[in-house]
């Protein structure tokens, strides 16, 4: 698990600092929507120069505590969230599912479902890679497939993953820093009422469109492919990522220190693990089955050169908010109260910004609320037995939200990205969130405020 | 067996018309229809971070493409060569041997058409996972290249590649459907030169009454492929050679001066068996200056 951070560095730094943070999120949420092909074209050098703008000052003022500071952050959560990523994205892409699936209500409901119930051991990109084109495909004769789209994005894309580390990256994160593999089962009933809501919703929508579009039976050009698995030996090497990672959370064998930080010896070889089945399950499975699920590399670069940029600017808020109230970002921790406030405060930022960085800021903050001064896995520990709802607050926020728009968590733009490439017309940003979220979502999330934080 | 349906893959790069007009010789030989297909990079349009896709990208590369494409027709047509435009979004091997199979095509042209720094291979990334997985007959289009030969740096525009193929033999089964397909090219092929190697290993240790009885076998069999390609009507004569077959390969292509090397596809897809079996046909494609032609 990752060392305590020292606390210093955020006792002394000012506000600016946090600038660059807030430019390198603000460009994710405006660039695409409003100069999308500079954005595709040039993102890497976005993140460079944010990277750049907030590293050279610190480094030139601060010196080694900021290098040691930057190190960790890239040694100790950079590194292995973009190594669980890669190998989730990895294994999940090299299972392919075949057959002629007929979208009814019924049929499309029931993917949805396993889909949901998928995400939180394969990840959201995992689920979603592995049943999008599918869904897609089980739906190629349906007029009206924008609303399935969108319910898969609410539901596999975001929800489902809400209940392992292994599901949504602001949970792994949490995972990193000490939270327990299993703690974030508390959230199951938030998630059923959520999901139980939605499936409920899509079950009806999806059969009043389906009545009115009078679909028959079989469509005529549709050929019968028998269903099946391909790729299937994945499942082991996906237990294998599931064991990794539960072994570097009950296992201690101890630290060492690269380049100064330093690092649980399990955590290694978690990350070792990974990327041994990573390579094994590109080795052992066909190109055809990746070709068949569409498998690229590129979304794994974008969120690699997107991330360093994300976590190296995010240093100096998480040390402000980690200082409470002796940092400059006391005023949100006075602000942000009660657990509800979490829940919103979280989920609307993760819904605008990403919300693996937004996680690490509130949860930071709760431990510089709670327990300023406190060493990292000691405040965790405490945080967990006696502010739990609070936590649980912003995980549910980080990860319900992220589904409110395209941008609130990566595989939202996937399947998107997917989904439009194979003929469906998605809504524009706001035209997602006007029609489909606020409508939809808002009351959902409302209920899970009534019924589990008021 | 001729071929009437060609694959003609492109990214609309310099002198990819121009070694597409090299085959329309092939409407001698029954050549019916061409496919010309562009397959737009799935990351050039998809996977925006955070943004999704970008459709007018999309639509923009595919009028562009369908603009170019609508010209080149033109051409086909003037020829009597009928023409269908394909435009995909996706990863271009996937696409092209997708749409290879699912048309049934009779060759796919794939290869760089230009290459002038010798350094370079002739076998890209894309040309290598083609002719590693696709057991169609795949045509290595290299209309212009430069090479070099004895120190001196040269360059050459292979431009009627149908001309005058060398095709390479060893009695296999698969050497034979190379003839058959040979055979079937009548009318585009004026003179075909049938090579055979007779490699170390066969000489070594025998004695020349040996060899000699080898030679003359080789030779009766060299005959008997010639006698069958005569008889579809186009010339034919048999070579043999001894050595190692690659340099005896690019010897033989420049001494006959070839237009093109014919030979059964041997490319091994992973690396590994790469490693293990030399593949002689890769090994051509990747150091002859001539189109190669594979058949699987």
């Amino acid at each position: 698990m990752v060392g305590p951070y020292s606390a210093d560095l955020g006792e002394i730094l000012s506000l600016w600092s946090t600038l660059p943070f807030i430019g390198m999120l603000l460009s994710i949420a405006l660039l695409p929507l409003f100069a999308p092909k500079f954005w595709h074209n040039h993102f890497g050098k976005v993140s460079v120069f944010w990277a750049l703008v907030v590293s050279i000052p610190l480094l030139s003022i601060y010196k080694g505590v900021a290098l040691h500071d930057f190190l960790e952050i890239i040694i100790a959560d950079y590194l292995p969230f973009i190594i669980i990523l890669v190998a989730l994205y990895t294994v999940s892409g090299n299972i392919l599912l075949r057959g002629t699936l007929l979208g009814t209500p019924g049929v499309n409901t029931c993917i949805l479902a396993i889909g949901t119930a998928l995400a939180s051991w394969m990840g959201t990109t995992g689920a979603s890679m592995l049943l999008i084109r599918p869904f897609l495909r089980a739906n190629s004769h349906r007029k009206n497939r924008t609303f399935m789209v969108v319910f898969f994005i609410f539901l596999v894309s975001n929800i489902g993953g809400s209940l392992t580390p292994l599901g949504d990256p602001p949970l792994f994160l949490g995972f990193l820093r000490g939270v327990p593999f299993f703690w974030t089962f508390k959230l199951l009933p938030h998630m059923m009422t959520a999901v139980v809501i939605l499936l409920t919703a899509y079950f009806l929508m999806d059969s009043y469109y389906y009545r009115k579009e009078k679909v028959k039976e079989m469509p005529v050009d549709k050929k019968k492919e028998p269903f099946g698995i391909e790729g299937i030996h994945n499942l082991f090497f996906l237990a294998g990522i599931i064991g990794a990672v539960l072994m570097s959370g009950m296992v201690k064998l101890g630290e060492v220190k690269i380049l100064g930080v330093e690092t649980a010896v399990q955590d290694l070889i978690r990350d070792v693990l990974l990327l041994v089945i990573a390579v094994l399950s590109m080795m052992t499975t066909r190109k055809e089955i990746r070709e068949g699920n569409g498998f690229t590399w590129f979304p794994m670069k974008e969120v690699a050169i997107l991330f360093i940029g994300i976590f190296l600017t995010m240093m100096p808020c998480l040390k402000i908010l980690q200082a409470g109230e002796k940092g400059e970002l006391a005023f949100v921790i006075r602000a942000v109260r009660e657990p509800y406030h979490y829940f919103w405060v979280t989920g609307i930022l993760s819904a605008f910004l990403d919300n693996a960085p937004t996680y690490l800021t509130f949860f930071t903050s709760l431990l510089g609320r709670f327990h300023p001064g406190v060493g990292g896995q000691e405040a965790i520990i405490r945080l967990m037995n006696e502010h739990a709802l609070f936590l649980e607050a912003v995980s549910a926020g980080a990860v319900f939200f992220g589904a409110n728009t395209y941008i609130g968590n990566a595989p939202n733009f996937m399947v998107r990205s997917i989904a439009e490439e194979t003929g469906t017309r998605m809504p524009s940003f706001f035209g997602y969130m006007l029609k489909y979220s606020i409508p939809l979502l808002i009351p959902v999330f409302v209920i899970i405020t009534l019924l589990f934080y008021s | 067996m001729s071929i009437e349906k060609i694959l003609f893959p492109t990214k609309f790069r310099e002198l990819a018309f121009d070694a597409l007009e090299t085959l329309f010789v092939l409407k001698e030989a029954g050549l019916r229809e061409v496919l010309l297909l562009h397959v737009i990079l799935r990351e050039d349009v998809g996977f925006v971070p955070f943004g999704g896709y970008l459709k007018e990208e999309e639509e923009r590369q595919r009028e562009e493409a369908r603009i170019r494409f609508e010209d080149w027709q033109k051409s086909l047509s003037e020829k009597g060569i009928n023409s269908r435009i394909i435009i995909r979004v996706g990863d271009p091997v996937h696409e092209i041997l997708t749409v290879a199979e699912k048309e049934q095509a009779g060759l796919i042209v794939v290869g760089r058409k230009k290459r002038i720094d010798v350094e370079d291979s002739f076998i890209g990334s894309y040309t290598h996972k083609i002719i590693t997985r696709t057991k169609i007959p795949t045509l290595v289009s290299k209309y212009m290249v430069q090479f070099q030969w004895d120190d001196a740096t040269l360059t050459k525009v292979n431009g009627n590649p149908f001309e005058a193929p060398l095709v390479v033999v060893d009695w296999t089964e698969l050497s034979g459907r190379v003839v058959e397909f040979l055979s079937g090219l009548c009318g585009a092929v004026r003179k075909a030169s049938v090579f055979y190697n007779l490699d170390a290993d066969t000489l070594r240790g025998r004695s020349e009454s040996e060899i000699s009885r080898i030679k003359e076998d080789s030779l009766r069999k060299l005959q008997s492929y010639c006698g069958k390609l005569e008889s579809c009507g186009m010339e034919a004569q048999p070579h043999l050679g001894a050595g190692d077959i690659l340099e005896e390969i690019l010897r033989v292509s420049r001494e006959r001066k070839s237009s093109m090397i014919m030979i059964g596809n041997t490319c091994e897809q992973h690396f590994l068996d790469r490693m293990l079996h030399r593949s002689i046909s890769y090994e051509v494609t990747r150091i002859s200056e001539l189109p190669v032609l594979l058949v699987g």
